[in-house]
């Protein structure tokens, strides 16, 4: 990779930050006070399609049963809070451990499996517990769900916080989501991504070289159940209840989307396509109802002209651009930056 | 009697009705190039995939250096020491070339780093620089591999051989549609390599066979027809008839004197 691939990458993730830090003051100036929390919301959604990605884009598996761990980290703290009376912590670890309990049993059976019938699995997993949140009434609130205040305050040092504060709400989320795709980006820098990726690739040829491929898929399978956890729980805190709606299939479909048309296999295509599809669905469905029409006709075209996502044929463009800028040729590495 | 680092008694493999490998019985001696050679559909690489573990064997094992290692998972086997390449060129098409070496080098690690920079760990990147110049692929060393030509693919699966200090090595065909050129190439590789590693080689090419091997076993209908030195195969009627058919069928004769 050229320097000054490097260096306007580098530039435009800063611009991004600072934008995101920006936007508690700089959109209810502009726009209004409600995208500050739409924004809040396409993070924690992006988190959720980041998931599907570390499966599907790094180590080569179709998950559609990621709203099982989403449901499963908005569980554990809506039941943490409302019916064990925790405070903030301990529910919002309680729902990352379930979720990635959760992850870790139905990994043991469904990494066994690749391709369809992965596919296939993981739905399955998910849609058992979706009639099994359904049915627990006494537990899960059923369709309902479980309404639930917040904990008043919660301490971290000598700070306190409210999410009922708007601007802390949207911090803490973004600290949140930006931490989690931190994590995300060293391990795919790391061996352990190198290894994901050789998997994907090429599973027999990785194995041959002596990689334990179907510990090292548990494991991301694992990791992936994390990011829907936190996805999940950040949620709950959110919108101040859980509801077994969310482990429905179509949640998990939607993620799906979201990460292949903002480009499967880079760190920040699910953002982007979730981006894209949260504002045409907070746009359009006011003034037409049928918004997902859009939605699909869009998803339709991005397979079909950028195989890669959104995010996929921009780095295109832009090597492109630095290998003409640049005689003779550079050549560039099929790296998975940004 | 000299070690030997294979021994296979009695393998067996059957797909259905078909009997690929039949109570196969081989000893590959230490220090030895060692080539198998048959006619299409003889068994060779399903043997190989027994040996590598990617088949299970229905009956018979497999003693690597007084090892049984029948039954392991492929990555077990690799760890081992035992790596193989495959007839049909298998690399990983989406990581640079140097990245492929590189995890390579790392894949028979028990525990992967999840958060170091794969970048960061010196004593892989010098192996890796190493091994780019052994195979002489270093100015291609951040395309992509699935942009390589045949040949230097080819090279990159020796490389990635290499790079993982086998103790023996398993090659299936490695100069399978290669031009004269870029077999006369990989010969040399695969001589250097002989050197300090067993190998066993899968080969259709006579002149590359009779060129490098020291032992050569001809397989048929999965069984071992004839195991023997160059001269002694060169000149066993049996694999005369395996290939080129009895003597009585004129046709073949004829057909391949002016072949």
């Amino acid at each position: 990779m050229t320097m000054s691939l490097m260096m306007i990458r580098r530039a435009m993730l800063i611009a991004f930050i600072v934008a995101l830090i920006a936007v508690p003051w700089i959109v209810p100036a502009l726009i209004n006070k409600f995208w500050v929390s739409v924004i809040a919301e396409i993070m924690i959604w992006s988190l959720f399609a980041a998931s599907v990605n570390l499966l599907f884009g790094y180590v080569g598996l179709l998950s559609f049963g990621q709203a099982l761990y989403f449901g499963f980290g908005m569980y554990g703290v809506a039941i943490g809070i409302s019916t064990l009376g925790l405070s903030f912590w301990p529910a919002f670890g309680l729902g990352i451990i379930a979720s990635v309990a959760i992850a870790f049993v139905a990994g043991i059976f469904a990494v066994r499996l690749t391709w369809h019938y992965f596919a296939i699995i993981t739905v399955v997993f998910s849609l058992i517990f979706y009639f099994f949140a359904v049915s627990v009434k006494a537990v899960t609130g059923g369709d309902d769900g479980i309404n639930f205040t917040l904990p008043p305050t919660f301490s971290f040092g000598g700070y306190t916080g409210s999410f009922s504060n708007e601007t802390f709400q949207y911090f803490f989320i973004f600290a949140a989501v930006a931490f989690c795709f931190f994590l995300m980006h060293r391990v795919i820098q790391s061996p352990l991504g190198k290894a994901f990726v050789a998997i994907r690739d090429n599973d027999t040829r990785a194995e041959l070289i002596g990689l334990n491929v179907y510990q090292l898929r548990l494991i991301a399978f694992v990791m992936s159940g994390f990011l829907a956890g936190v996805s999940g729980a950040l949620f709950a805190f959110f919108g101040r209840y859980a509801s077994a709606s969310y482990m429905f299939y179509h949640v998990s479909g939607e993620a799906v989307v979201w990460a292949i048309v903002g480009g499967a296999g880079t760190l920040l295509g699910p953002i982007v396509g979730t981006t894209l599809f949260i504002v045409i669905r907070e746009v359009v469905s006011t003034h037409w109802e049928h918004h997902s029409l859009i939605v699909g006709v869009m998803a339709i075209l991005v397979v079909i002209l950028a195989p890669t996502g959104l995010v996929g044929l921009w780095n295109e463009r832009l090597a492109r651009w630095s290998a003409r800028e640049k005689v003779p040729a550079t050549r560039t590495s099929l790296q998975s930056e940004p | 009697m000299t070690e030997s680092v294979l021994l296979v008694e009695g393998l067996t493999k059957r797909f259905g009705g078909l009997t690929a490998v039949n109570k196969l019985n081989l000893s590959i001696t230490s220090g030895r190039l060692h080539a198998i050679i048959g006619p299409n559909g003889a068994g060779k690489t399903t043997f190989f995939n027994l040996i590598s573990g990617l088949y299970t064997a229905d009956s018979g094992r497999v003693l690597f250096k007084g090892r049984n290692i029948t039954g392991l998972k492929p990555y077990e086997i690799s760890r081992i020491g035992i790596k193989r390449t495959m007839q049909i060129k298998s690399v990983f098409p989406q990581l640079s070339v140097s990245e492929n070496l590189w995890v390579t080098r790392n894949a028979t690690n028990g525990v992967l780093h999840p958060f170091r920079s794969a970048s960061s760990d010196h004593a892989t990147r010098e192996r890796v620089e190493f091994t780019l110049e052994q195979i002489g692929l270093t100015p291609l060393a951040n395309r992509a591999a699935g942009t390589l030509s045949y040949g230097d693919v080819a090279l990159l699966e020796i490389g990635m051989a290499l790079i993982s200090d086998p103790q023996l090595l398993l090659l299936d065909e490695p100069t399978c549609g290669m031009s004269p050129a870029e077999t006369a190439r990989t010969v040399d590789k695969i001589k250097i390599l002989a050197q300090t590693i067993d190998i066993v080689i899968i080969e259709h090419d006579m002149e590359v066979v009779f060129e490098i091997a020291d032992d050569i076993t001809v397989m048929t209908q999965g069984e071992n027809l004839v195991s023997g030195s160059p001269a002694e195969i060169s000149g066993d009627e049996r694999v005369r008839e395996a290939y080129l058919g009895r003597p009585e069928d004129e046709d073949y004769v004829e057909e391949a004197a002016h072949a």
